[in-house]
């Protein structure tokens, strides 16, 4: 039987986790999943749960802010629905309204998302595009790092035991072309396949993509980033793009036999995606 | 440690509670309200919803103890001693209901989604119900009434 605490404030989390015996809980949908499967092969519930989704810490939520923060404990719904977020971070918007249902985005958080590591995770492939970096802290101190450091592998990460993730910061306000896309089983509710997000500048100085689902981890196509750099807006540059970045996914993944279908998904996927992203800069299809 | 909540408008006070024990555990098994249905436990099928502080959530996905010191409303605290709820009675008059498993989850869904947003248009309700699983009618009948519990709710229909 494992004893539940509710953290008061972060020295009492931090002193709690440092401890080492207890897991965290935020919103809970991935950890009572968990729990559940522990269950029914008779293996032992952890010996402390320790429910962090009070800290203010990690409800803090300050999109517009110069260097903007998105705190852990943030719900799927609040990034839906808070129109400074849709305003400063859209791609965080449009990831989150497309992660599970009413009921999970209500109670999912997305520093949950990224902890539990599920290659299939909305919310880590927006962050990982928008170069998003963790704050974590421990009864050592605090640290930093990009997302693609922290998530290595499907529900692996680089957390040390002991250590809360407190939120997200993003470097400087990213552009305003913002896009999300998903491919799942059906458009509700289902995990992603794979899921794409994409930001672009007017320049094409600084476009950022990342695809997920379809790796261990979500990755930045940096290739693909690097030939959109150095070409001309346009349907043609959308396309080579796509082309780009199903050559990435099949050099990673290999010719498996879910390739057959996926590769030629990344290529379009990715191809709209540039182009309403650029839309969304005002720029012609 | 004693778990306090607000259940359905009354306080409850239980103590021994696991903390890994699920809100739907305790609904169902601890305190008897069995109105609350376990579909898949895994938060697929949103037969188990309640509302946690008026939102809905899956309450298989959801841990006893995150309840404390809030207020949960399950199917069971809907009616009042006479008459149903606007969105139960709505659901009976659009023929909403075959089986029935899914109904209370439908209906805390629709009521929550309704609290919000008092006349929304059909992809909202889609959207609100997405999470909701129906293996019976099809969902035309249910978005129906979902529509007719707008309209009860606004007074434009009695
Ligand atoms: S039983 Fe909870 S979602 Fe199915
Ligand atoms: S009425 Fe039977 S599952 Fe919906």
């Amino acid at each position: 039987m494992s004893s539940f605490i509710i953290a008061r404030d972060l020295p009492e989390a931090l002193e709690i986790m440092g401890r080492g015996e207890a897991r965290i809980i935020a919103g809970g949908t991935d950890l009572m999943i968990h729990l559940r499967q522990a269950r029914l092969s008779s293996r032992q519930a952890p010996p402390v749960i320790l429910d962090v989704s009070r800290l203010p810490e990690l409800q803090r939520l300050e999109p517009g802010a110069p260097r903007p923060f998105v705190g852990a404990g943030v719900t799927f719904h609040r990034l839906e629905s808070d129109p400074e977020v849709a305003r400063h971070l859209p791609l965080l918007a449009q990831a989150a309204s497309m992660v599970g249902s009413l009921q999970v985005r209500q109670t999912g958080t997305i520093g949950g998302n990224v902890a539990n590591a599920s290659p299939a995770a909305d919310g880590m492939t927006a962050l990982t595009a928008l170069g998003a970096r963790a704050e974590i802290a421990s009864l050592k101190g605090y640290r930093e790092c990009s997302i693609e450091e922290l998530v290595t592998a499907p529900n692996k990460t680089t957390l040390a035991p002991g250590e809360i993730i407190l939120g997200f910061t993003v470097e400087e306000a990213p552009p305003a072309g913002q896009v999300f896309a998903k491919v799942g089983r059906r458009q509700a509710v289902s995990v992603a396949r794979l899921n794409l997000a994409i930001s672009l500048d007017p320049q094409l100085g600084d476009p950022r993509i990342a695809l997920g689902a379809c790796f261990p981890s979500p990755r930045r196509l940096r290739d693909v980033e690097k030939l959109i750099r150095q070409g001309e807006p346009g349907r043609q540059l959308w396309q080579a793009a796509g082309q780009q970045a199903a050559q990435h996914f099949t050099d990673v993944c290999g010719w498996r036999s879910s390739a057959v279908y996926k590769a030629p998904a990344v290529t379009r996927v990715t191809e709209r995606a540039l182009e309403r992203a650029w839309q969304a800069l005002g720029g012609a299809a | 440690m004693e778990l306090i909540f607000k259940l359905n408008g009354e306080e409850v006070r239980l103590s021994q509670v696991p903390g890994e024990e699920s809100l739907l555990t305790l609904l169902r098994e601890r305190l008897g309200l069995t109105g609350t249905k376990e579909g898949c436990g895994v938060g697929e099928c949103g037969a188990c919803s309640v509302l946690l502080d008026g939102k809905v959530v899956n309450s298989c996905l959801t841990a006893a103890w995150q309840a404390a010191g809030r207020e949960v409303t399950t199917i069971e605290g809907l009616a009042g001693d006479e008459d149903l709820h606007p969105v139960q009675r709505a659901f009976v008059e659009a023929g909403a209901v075959q089986c029935g498993f899914c109904t209370p989850g439908m209906i805390l869904a629709a009521k929550s989604l309704l609290d919000q947003n008092p006349d929304p248009d059909e992809e909202v309700i889609k959207n609100a119900l997405a999470g909701n699983l129906c293996r019976c009618t099809g969902y035309h009948d249910i978005i129906r009434a979902v529509r007719r519990a707008g309209k009860l709710l606004r007074g434009e229909t009695s």
